[in-house]
């Protein structure tokens, strides 16, 4: 159940600047940098998502080589839920939620989960079986 | 200097859970020992056997959370990595991300209404179905709180990613596409590493899909934010 398990494991390193640290350092630039971008701009969206495609394009574009950042990725979504940990447990500021309300949003939660996991099965599948269909013919 | 120390404490108290739980679910390797929960439960027991305030903890931990923002940058390189599955299937899985997107929101809303929960609740509660850092930030575009989104999103991840195999057996679903897809928009990064475990490209279409619903629930928020702000 960890993040870790679905990223490749890295190549072997080679240079000093693949250190992990200094490539999560390059990641934490690039961030603020996209960042001050939105605020400077005046845009809605959060300068994470503006980083995240920014990078993705640049690594499309083949302007940014994948192994200036790919060790120092790995090790932040390595360690991505000790991320939001301490945001989850404001859960201590609210006592309210050891009744009846904390049952209703734990009921709420997984049967609204069930929901989501099936449908999206059945239609992603449906869709699948279709173009299949359309393809043999 | 007092409260240097204390946040010095909870900072290595969460640090110090954390390394050890990790240890702990590498030889159990059950639900029950992921990291996320122990971390939560006994960094939350510790606060509340210690008398101690969020604030308090928040201040010497506060770091963590701000480095959720870098993280969401470096998704870049599983899409780069998997973009050979994109350029093939990115049809099927926009239909996915959009089919799950819809689901979430309208069942979360419809149960949140039925149980007569509070507005703020409500919103809290819709985009809980993606990855955490965005949904975070999504929540609180909606009026919601990030906070209370960040628990239920891990308690959506937990139990998506110990029931998903279940769902599995009883769903005709075959295709490795559909597989991932059941993982990555239900359990996010919990689900994801339960699909990798099935199938590399499970693993990779869950992990895929993951990052692309949670680009659409914020992108979706600040569209829904900027109607409410209008009226």
């Amino acid at each position: 159940m960890e993040t870790a398990d679905w990223l490749h494991q890295p190549p072997p390193q080679r240079h000093r600047w693949h250190l992990p640290w200094i490539q999560t350092l390059a990641l934490i630039a690039f961030w603020w940098l996209a960042q001050s971008l939105t605020m400077f701009l005046h845009w809605p969206i959060p300068g994470s998502l503006l980083g995240l495609v920014l990078l993705w394009a640049l690594l499309d574009r083949g302007l940014v080589k994948l192994g200036w950042f790919e060790h120092g990725a790995d090790g932040l979504l390595k360690h991505l839920m000790l991320f939001f940990v301490p945001a989850m447990l404001a859960a201590v500021d609210h006592p309210e939620f050891l009744s009846l309300l904390g049952l209703k949003l734990l009921v709420t939660v997984f049967v609204s989960t069930l929901v989501v996991m099936g449908g999206t099965a059945c239609v992603v599948e449906i869709g699948f079986r279709l173009h299949r269909h359309v393809a043999a013919h | 200097m007092l409260p240097l120390i204390k946040a010095l404490f909870w900072c290595a108290c969460t640090l110090g859970i954390y390394l050890a739980s990790r240890r702990l679910h590498r030889s159990q390797g059950r639900w029950w020992s992921s990291p996320l929960l122990v971390t939560w439960v006994g960094c939350g027991l510790l606060i509340v056997t210690a008398h101690a305030s969020y604030r308090e903890y928040l201040s010497g931990t506060h770091w963590l959370v701000w480095l959720l923002g870098p993280a969401t940058v470096a998704f870049a390189i599983p899409m780069h990595r998997h973009r050979a599955l994109i350029r093939r299937h990115w049809l099927l899985m926009c239909v996915g991300v959009t089919a799950g997107s819809i689901l979430a929101v309208s069942s979360s809303w419809l149960l949140a209404s039925a149980f007569h929960l509070s507005p703020e609740l409500r919103a809290s509660l819709l985009p809980r179905s993606v990855t955490t850092p965005l949904a975070m930030d999504a929540s609180a575009r909606l009026g919601g709180v990030p906070e209370l989104t960040a628990v239920f999103t891990a308690l959506t991840g937990l139990f998506g990613a110990a029931v998903g195999e279940s769902l599995l057996h009883i769903l005709p679903v075959r295709s490795p596409l559909a597989r991932g897809a059941l993982f990555g928009m239900g359990a996010h990064g919990a689900g994801v590493a339960k699909a990798l475990e099935i199938g590399q490209e499970e693993g990779a279409v869950a992990s895929l899909i993951m990052i692309f619903a949670g680009q659409v629930a914020v992108i979706a928020a600040v569209i829904v934010a900027g109607f409410l702000k209008r009226w």
